[in-house]
């Protein structure tokens, strides 16, 4: 066969790559999708209405740590599983600590509070909703992540779908943060968690799908 | 191998930076290294000259995934694994003729009739050329050298208004998502 015609056709619309592309485009895939979610957020749910004095305050910045620091160690796994080169997933074990270190909190906190109020502050006003919120709020940004990933390599087609749904779910809860008024590490711990794992299942089950190439 | 990793690379990353004609050059000198490739693990030579039609065309637009850093026969080769891995899923999912009255009597025909017809409307839009090309290649699963005998239209011609087309397929498909 002669392939001639197709690389002068793919040639002939060469732009250069910048460095760091790989960052770049998953950065702009996931800033596209996370202004999607601000929007549904700020038109749907409400930005709670005392954000200036939270933002003062120390749960605030407890939920941000945890959802900001899950959310760049997912990144960074997305990153390397966009190119096609083999991975040691036992490598990534650093994408837990966020998750510990919110635990050891949880129980301090526990510790600080007398037990007949556990249950309510587990529970807080509203885990019935926050996970199902999570998960929704992550559908645009792990759509920008699939947009990103038109023009990268990944072979692993389930974990990258995992790891792209853990990302998108961590930044969609972090957005969340602006919305929810919850303040104990215990309910973050649990029902943020679940929101965010249900969006790295199901980018595990529909990744082998959406990301073939 | 007549070409070197060192020239490869260089090539490839004068590419990167934009040289077309570097980057054509690359192109060219992986057309015999990716059939040497294919040809280690596959008799069939039809689908050995699709895989190295689709490689080149991942490597192209998929660029920006290799690290400069690292070797570029390790990711070309990562690309290539990937693409005739995804080929044999594609392979065992056509359907013998043997089994169609099975397939017939199965409750997914619906479904599949269904899929059909959604392909059929979307085929529709399309401009003739490639609907016919993608139906030969990607529907009954010709080879592009079958249909390029049977149509008379040139091999790589073939691949380029099926490339094309699936392109304007999932933009259109992703439009009406949206």
């Amino acid at each position: 066969m002669n392939f001639d015609t197709l690389i002068d056709s793919l040639a002939s619309d060469l732009k250069p790559v910048p460095r760091h592309a790989v960052g770049r485009r998953l950065l702009l895939g996931m800033a596209g999708g996370g202004a999607v979610t601000l929007l549904l957020i700020s038109i749907i749910l409400g930005v709670r209405s005392d954000l200036g004095l939270a933002m003062r305050g120390f749960a605030f910045w407890m939920k941000w740590a945890y959802t900001i620091s899950l959310g760049i160690g997912a990144v960074a796994l997305v990153a390397r599983l966009a190119r096609p080169e083999p991975i040691r997933l036992i490598g990534f074990w650093p994408v837990t600590i966020p998750f510990a270190l919110l635990a050891a909190l949880a129980v301090t906190e526990l510790a600080h509070v007398p037990s007949s109020d556990w249950f309510a502050m587990w529970l807080g006003a509203s885990w019935k909703k926050c996970p199902w919120l999570v998960l929704m709020l992550s559908a645009p940004i792990f759509a920008g992540l699939l947009w990103s990933f038109r023009r990268l390599a990944p072979t692993r087609l389930r974990v990258a779908g995992a790891a792209a749904g853990l990302s998108a779910g961590a930044w969609a809860a972090t957005l969340y943060c602006l919305h929810c008024p919850e303040v104990s590490a215990l309910f973050v711990l649990t029902w943020y968690t679940l929101g965010i794992l249900l969006a790295a299942g199901a980018g595990a089950w529909i990744g082998p799908r959406l990301l073939r190439w | 191998m007549r070409v070197t990793e060192d020239q490869l690379k260089k090539w490839m990353l004068e590419g990167l930076d934009g040289d077309a004609s570097s980057h054509a050059r690359l192109l060219r000198e992986l057309v015999p290294i990716l059939r040497g490739f294919y040809k280690r693990t596959m008799t069939d030579g039809h689908a050995i000259e699709d895989l190295v039609q689709e490689t080149l065309i991942a490597v192209h637009t998929r660029r920006m995934s290799f690290d400069r850093t690292r070797l570029f026969k390790a990711w070309l080769f990562a690309v290539a694994r990937y693409k005739m891995i995804d080929h044999f899923r594609r392979e065992r999912q056509t359907c013998p003729i043997d089994d169609l009255e099975d397939l017939l009597a199965s409750e997914s025909f619906e479904d599949a009739a269904n899929a059909r017809m959604d392909v059929d409307r979307l085929l529709a839009d399309l401009p003739d050329k490639q609907s016919l090309l993608i139906r030969k290649t990607r529907m009954e699963g010709q080879s592009v050298a079958e249909v390029a005998g049977e149509t008379g239209f040139g091999e790589s011609d073939v691949k380029v208004s099926v490339h094309l087309g699936l392109k304007a397929l999932a933009a259109r498909i992703l439009g009406e998502r949206r």
